[in-house]
């Protein structure tokens, strides 16, 4: 039982992992522009396509087809904010319904061009297994967990640090006063979703070799990415990092003692009930203009 | 004028049986638009009235269907009761989880309903026992004769999609004529104003979203009678989402957006006969468009065109 519970706790690792990655790039958008974009799963999709692409017909190197699939999404991410989201600022309820708009392009477009059938991504390098103990995880699986670590890292001092995670951090906390103090809010929209789509893109080319890549794999990853926000306060960067991993780790360590087929639904009624007796999630944000 | 149209098009939509008597596909993707045109009517009067987006719309349409499903197979169920099973069953439960989901706003209701919509998802997809799982719930029946007129050939089946689908935008229309209707676009333009003129805004809203639910489920159960299985695929996230397209592409918030919409969601692509993964492409496209630059939909469209 111990064991099947600590191996669970390394598959919900990596599991939350991907989550936390879309968790950041939602949260981050929702704090700078006020969007939740539930298209977001997708492009984790498109990612994981992109880099199917880069590593299986142009380059043959994993790393360097990740870091490509993640330029390409941040290039759409920007396209994006500016031809759908930028236009529609102040208008929630039309934001959302054309992120739903989105999901409908990019999943049928994925399929159109693709086909609807699964695609194998097999990476030699990182499919060897490595002996933790008792059990055995493959490189890939440990992968997916040091990179999003050391993405979390590297974004916690940009943001922490640096002259622009400052100004993204300012307009989160207060657009119209970050625009009175001149800083160029509508560079930071821009910038801050390109950035979230890169991480979504990271958050599918790492998932891609190991299970399969296709057109509706971006949708769990989404409820669960936002789940991940909630538990954590939305609009919370510290919080979305531990929300997801919570998430992550409480669905899998529950398949030990319930049937797998409910596991989706732990994150689902983690949302609800973190709404309705802890809607401000672990870290105690204030959400601003939800009205 | 509008009078005049609407009755020259319900007139050639009751002949159509007889006009199309060598067409029976054309009868059936009328059919299949009368279908997602019914729990659009529901939609319409949470999201177009009373401004509230549900995206776990079509999950209610299935709390519905599969009442009915269950009913009708397990229990022996006549047709008739079955349905009104199902719909009361689905505004129950509409009732039920949207006073939880009415306790949130705005973005937080959204994902709410969403969460909500994912569980009853779940539980058609895994409860086998009961819903057979995701493989789908075999030999719901055809609605029993009535009057000794039979329900089974497809023409006579049209006629019963088409009462349905009359008598829900029958309902939108007293609905929205109502005092109750005008609640509802109070509530929408300013809900504190309301409040502060007296209106139980909790009750209201709770009360739009069962009737929005019920409407869905009369829609669920003609659809899993219509196709003879009930599938939880027919009531996930990805059909809750295509029932708010049908919504706004129709025009959220005008009496005839659900048909416009249903026509254009189910009818066209079926016209051009477009390959089926771009259909959605453009689909998609077209509702991030509308929302773009004609949020009135199709509806405002014809609207503008007249004035």
């Amino acid at each position: 039982m111990l064991s099947a519970v600590l191996e669970q706790t390394l598959n919900g690792l990596m599991a939350g992992s991907v989550y936390v990655l879309v968790a950041l790039g939602m949260v981050l958008i929702y704090g700078v522009m006020h969007v939740l974009n539930f298209a977001h799963g997708v492009l984790l999709m498109v990612g994981a396509y992109v880099c199917h692409f880069f590593f299986v017909r142009l380059t043959g190197s994993y790393p360097l087809s990740i870091l490509l699939s993640a330029a390409v999404l941040a290039l759409l991410g920007i396209a994006l904010e500016r031809a759908v989201f930028r236009p529609l600022q102040g208008n929630l309820r039309n934001q959302v319904i054309a992120s739903l708009g989105l999901i409908l392009v990019f999943e049928n477009l994925v399929i159109a061009l693709w086909g609807p059938n699964a695609l194998q991504m097999k990476v030699a390098a990182t499919a060897a297994l490595v002996p933790l103990g008792e059990m055995r995880f493959s490189v890939q699986h440990l992968l997916v967990i040091a990179v999003t670590l050391a993405v979390v890292l590297v974004l916690f001092s940009f943001l922490k640090f640096s002259k622009f995670g400052t100004a993204i951090r300012a307009t989160s906390q207060d657009r119209m006063a970050a625009m009175v103090v001149g800083i160029p809010v509508e560079r930071v929209d821009w910038i801050t979703f390109g950035l979230g789509t890169a991480l979504a893109a990271l958050g599918g080319a790492l998932i891609g070799p190991l299970f399969i890549v296709f057109p509706q794999m971006g949708d769990a990853p989404m409820v669960k990415g936002l789940a991940g926000i909630l538990l954590g306060g939305m609009g919370s960067v510290p919080g979305a990092v531990i929300g997801g991993f919570i998430i992550g780790i409480a669905e899998s360590v529950s398949t030990v003692f319930l049937p797998t087929d409910y596991r989706d639904s732990v994150a689902f009624i983690v949302m609800v009930l973190i709404l309705l007796v802890w809607p401000r999630g672990i870290f105690g944000v204030s959400v601003r203009g939800e009205d | 004028m509008a009078r005049i149209v609407l009755g020259i098009f319900l007139v050639l939509l009751s002949l159509m049986p007889a006009m199309a008597e060598k067409q029976p596909y054309l009868l059936h993707v009328l059919i299949l638009c009368f279908l997602y045109a019914i729990p659009a009517v529901g939609l319409n009067l949470m999201l177009g009235y009373a401004g509230l987006v549900s995206l776990g719309h079509m999950a209610f349409a299935g709390v519905g269907a599969y009442t009915a499903a269950v009913l009708m197979v397990d229990g022996h169920w006549d047709f008739w009761l079955a349905l009104l099973a199902g719909v009361l069953a689905a505004g129950v439960a509409g009732a039920a989880i949207g006073a939880i989901c009415l306790r949130f706003r705005t973005h937080f209701f959204m994902i709410v309903t969403l969460a909500f919509g994912l569980m009853l998802y779940s539980v058609m997809n895994n409860w086998d026992e009961v819903t057979r799982g995701a493989a789908g719930f075999p030999g719901i029946p055809r609605p029993a004769p009535l009057g000794g007129f039979s329900f089974g050939p497809l023409p006579n089946f049209y006629y019963l999609a088409l009462a349905a689908a009359l008598a829900a935008f029958a309902v939108q229309w007293i609905v929205v004529r109502s005092d109750f209707g005008r609640v509802l676009a109070a509530l929408r333009q300013d809900e504190r104003l309301a409040q502060a003129k007296g209106v139980n805004t909790m009750l209201y809203k709770a009360a739009v979203f069962a009737l929005g639910s019920a409407i869905a489920g009369l829609g669920g159960v003609l659809h899993v009678s219509f196709l003879r299985v009930a599938a939880p695929a027919t009531f996930n996230l990805a059909e809750s989402i295509n029932a708010v397209l049908i919504v706004i592409v129709g025009g959220a918030g005008s009496l005839a957006g659900p048909a416009l919409g249903a026509l254009v969601f189910v009818g066209l692509p079926e016209y051009l006969r477009a390959a089926a993964e771009w259909r959605l492409v453009v689909f998609g496209v077209i509702l991030v468009l509308i929302v773009l630059f004609a949020p009135q939909g199709l509806a405002g469209f014809v609207k503008r065109a007249r004035a």
